[in-house]
């Protein structure tokens, strides 16, 4: 034993020095958009407060009440019946339901305005049937606020059927025979035991899919409803008018933090009905005759039309319309980017992960929840936030340069250095989620063993911890990388102006009308979103 | 003075902002298998992770084969303290095979060495053969014993063993504990068990000592912790008995509602005083033949005997032992005789 192995206790180091950073960094655009709350109003805001803002208060609310409704009508009987009967193709269809997932609602909406056009295929086919008018007009009227809401629906009907499916199966067998034997019907059971104790979780669902419904830019201004981030999109570049746009986010952010708070304490509730008894799925009902064709049915829906349909058709008009060739710059420069930033977001997740399980603490507690904040920001919001403050860092840039004859230039606004730092604020809880997960499963004992059997700390990270996570790792790049490739208002706002993305070229085409053209890099996000679905469906059920 | 393999002095340890440890010292000899016992929170976990080098002291000294390894302000790392230990978790690394976690701290042996060492413990912990099998296909006490073989493999000075097998069904439970005994023993290694199972402290300890609030309550063999415990709750808390009221009447009896009791050494009591006698089941037989009888108020079966509750005619219950065959109904008046080698008392 040498004298240099005793160490004092350490104190401060790299690790919670890159935490606090990274902390501070994603509070940046919070703390800039709230901050104008007390700059006082602009005119422009006066004008907002007569004019829209009751407006886009009204349509947020409107399409969030409806998409709630939507979300839980295909996702809760689809979890029902999944998790409590056995039928043909139960099995394909419990992962089948799961791939609207992978759609950004935008690209739902331009393919099935796409299909729903005046001369497109489906109407033309009505007319010269005769179709009546009251058939014909809904589907006419795509382009409005419920249908946003049904687009909004299909893709985000997954996140209840997933934790509704998740609370069913995790109930205990016995406590639905112990309501029997106390001479309770089927119906009563389900109704008193069933539902309530999945309620928490169905709540939770739902309370993400108005999250994202709330944050969604693309699909409602394709559609022409107003709501708040089409509302601070117009602030800023319609009237030019930055304390507005902060003002508005500020509204929508509070709405959404209040969704989170909602959320929070509706999932720490859902851990506690989980039971390690018999599980359900072990006493399910086989069914045959028309129930069984129902039961198909009601599965069978919400996935054609939210994965099946779209999907075919844009693999139809890729294949036959499109032209390919202008693609490939595009999509090299989307990988590209995409992989860069989530390779940065999972390093600095990795660092956050450590700092947390070497040095825990109550403050260090607080900065990482602080992180996890970051997803909960419309895209559009961290936009913002991060354009005001790096703007006026380059106007003071280039005033302390002029002196020196350097020319006035965006040194990071403009740049991939704005929007990289924009994708890291959103989506650092994406990775910080999963990798505390893959961590949290390598026991504190695990380490101390390693340590007495005399590895050192960097050791343990090396030969136990490396081979230990790494399938959290690479789903935590995975799921980042879908997600930066999907993000389309934060890349529309921030990119430099030369630059294109997969997301961003979807968008203009789709504002050309150039709907067709729009298959291809839309059905190129819309692959790349399958694999994290199918890997962590193939996860899920292995463990 | 005698050697001590581990000693400690005078430690004070915190647990998030909470004393839980203070002035706290124990040492143990060569080869020696030391316990901590004591109920759940009385910080004997905080003192094993103190020991291993996970924690930081707040006052004392921890001394290892005469090397000091941790004071408040240094500690020897936890990889270089040759300490081995065994989890409560069992900890066995899940993606590692049998052989490769028991050969984990074996770095730098060489290769004939490693396999050599591997196949010894695997033999010793009846496991030959299963060296290619992974941790996940093996019974809950087969891991742990693993874990046991991999932390000795290193041949360490000393073994900490944290609750290890309250995972385990109580049946397996009390086998191990036996087991884990033998196999140290033979090996020769010092080693500190921590636990809040008195069958189990008893089964694999040499000496016992009993922790509450931070302390150190008595340290002594478990024949003695049993007969002659120091204090009401050590009494308590390493098997059933009652407290009786009882006045001393001469340095070596006391006169009670069982009569006048003498045993052979003195009591430390000055005769008048009232004190309470601490009376264990196996102080109280039941004899078909004895005079004295009491009424049976409730009864345990547990299979080799008997465990009776009798009320004696002044009200006081007590436990007494019977042999397994002799079933009385509840209710019926059975004859008792007292068999005590020693008088447990206690000041009132």
């Amino acid at each position: 034993m040498t004298q240099s192995s005793r160490r004092p206790v350490p104190r401060f180091n790299g690790l919670l020095m890159t935490t606090v950073v990274a902390a501070l960094c994603v509070a940046l655009p919070v703390l800039v958009v709230v901050s104008f709350v007390i700059t006082g109003v602009s005119d422009a805001w006066n004008h907002l407060l007569e004019t829209l803002l009751g407006r886009y208060a009204l349509n947020s609310l409107l399409l969030s009440t409806l998409v709630a409704t939507g979300v839980v009508i295909l996702g809760v009987p689809a979890a029902w019946i999944i998790s409590f009967y056995r039928f043909k193709g139960r099995g394909i269809l419990s992962w089948l339901l799961l791939l609207p997932m992978a759609y950004p609602a935008y690209i739902l909406a331009y393919t099935y305005t796409g299909v729903l056009d005046y001369s497109g295929p489906i109407l033309t086919t009505m007319r010269e049937i005769s179709a009546p008018a009251w058939a014909m007009d809904p589907l006419l009227n795509i382009r409005s606020l419920p249908g946003a809401a049904i687009m909004l629906s299909l893709v985000l009907y997954p996140y209840v059927y997933l934790l509704a499916r998740a609370a069913f199966m995790d109930q205990s067998a016995n406590l639905m025979e112990a309501a029997y034997t106390l001479g309770q019907s089927r119906s009563r059971v389900f109704m008193r035991i069933v539902i309530p104790m999945a309620r928490p979780a169905i709540a939770a669902g739902t309370l993400l899919a108005v999250m994202e419904t709330l944050a969604d830019f693309g699909t409602v201004q394709f559609f022409g409803v107003q709501t708040f981030t089409t509302g601070i999109v117009r602030t800023y570049y319609g009237f030019g008018d930055t304390v507005g746009a902060a003002q508005l986010s500020t509204l929508l952010l509070g709405c959404v933090f209040f969704l989170v708070i909602f959320e929070k304490s509706s999932r720490s509730r859902v851990r506690y009905y989980s039971d390690r008894l018999r599980k359900l799925n072990q006493t399910s009902v086989t069914l045959g005759g028309w129930r069984q064709s129902v039961a198909q049915l009601l599965c069978v829906l919400p996935v054609c039309f939210g994965f099946l349909l779209p999907t075919g058709i844009l693999l139809y008009w890729a294949f036959f319309f499109a032209e390919l060739q202008s693609m490939w710059n595009l999509i090299v420069s989307s990988f590209f980017l995409a992989g860069f930033a989530s390779l940065l977001i999972v390093c600095v997740a990795l660092i956050i992960c450590y700092a947390n399980r070497l040095y825990p603490s109550t403050w260090l507690n607080y900065a990482t929840t602080f992180v996890g904040l970051g997803y909960a920001l419309p895209g559009v919001v961290v936009a913002i936030g991060v354009l005001i403050p790096f703007g006026a860092f380059d106007r003071g840039f280039s005033e302390l340069l002029r002196p020196f004859g350097v020319e006035p230039s965006l040194w990071l606004s403009g740049t991939l250095i704005a929007l990289v730092f924009a994708y890291l604020v959103r989506f650092l809880t994406v990775a910080t989620g999963n990798l505390t997960s893959g961590l949290s499963r390598v026991r504190p004992s695990i380490d101390q063993s390693g340590r007495l059997l005399g590895l050192s700390q960097m050791g343990v990270v090396r030969k136990l911890h490396i081979p230990l996570i790494r399938g959290s790792v690479f789903t935590a790049l995975l799921v980042c990388f879908v997600d930066i490739l999907k993000e389309l208002p934060a890349t529309l706002i921030l990119r430099p102006f030369d630059f294109n993305t997969l997301a961003v070229k979807a968008y203009e085409l789709a504002g050309d009308e150039r709907l067709i053209d729009a298959a291809v890099p839309s059905l190129c996000i819309v692959l790349v979103g399958l694999l994290p679905v199918v890997w962590l469906n193939r996860s899920v059920t292995r463990e | 003075m005698e050697t001590a393999a581990l000693m400690i002095r005078k430690l004070r340890l915190c647990y998030q902002d909470t004393r839980i440890v203070d002035d706290f010292s124990l040492s143990l000899k060569p080869q020696e298998l030391g316990c901590l016992l004591g109920p759940s929170g009385c910080g004997k976990s905080t003192l094993l992770r103190a020991i291993a080098g996970f924690q930081e002291l707040l006052e004392g000294e921890i001394w290892l084969d005469n090397q000091l390894l941790s004071t408040p302000h240094q500690r020897v790392l936890p990889e270089h303290r040759g300490v081995g230990m065994v989890f409560q978790d069992i900890a066995l690394f899940p993606h590692l095979t049998l052989a490769d976690n028991i050969a984990f701290g074996l770095t730098g042996w060489p290769e004939r060495q490693q396999t050599q060492r591997v196949n010894e413990l695997l033999e010793l912990i009846g496991l030959s053969g299963f060296d290619q099998r992974y941790p996940h296909e093996l019974s809950g006490g087969q891991q742990q014993r693993v874990a046991l073989a991999r932390a000795m493999a290193p041949k360490p000075k000393l073994l900490l063993l944290d609750e290890p097998f309250s995972g385990l069904d109580t049946e397996l439970r009390g086998r191990l504990a036996s087991e884990v005994r033998t196999i140290l023993k033979s090996d020769g290694i010092c080693s500190l068990l921590v636990t809040h199972d008195q069958r189990e402290a008893f089964d694999f300890a040499d000496r016992i000592a009993v922790m509450h609030q931070g302390h150190i309550c008595q340290f002594d063999t478990p024949f003695n912790l049993y007969h002659e415990p120091s204090s009401p709750f050590v009494a308590h808390f390493v098997g059933p008995g009652e407290m009786i009221e009882a006045r001393v009447e001469g340095a070596r009896s006391v006169s009670s509602p069982l009569g006048l009791l003498t045993n052979d050494k003195d009591l430390g009591f000055a005769p008048g005083s009232e004190v309470q006698l601490f009376l264990r089941p196996d102080d109280l037989i039941h004899d078909d033949d004895s005079d004295y009888t009491a009424t049976l108020v409730g009864k345990h079966f547990r299979g080799a005997h008997h465990l009776y509750e009798v009320r004696l005619d002044h009200g006081v219950v007590l436990g007494c032992f019977a042999p397994s065959h002799h079933d009385h109904a509840i209710g019926e008046r059975i004859g008792v005789s007292l068999d005590i080698e020693h008088l447990v008392v206690f000041p009132k």
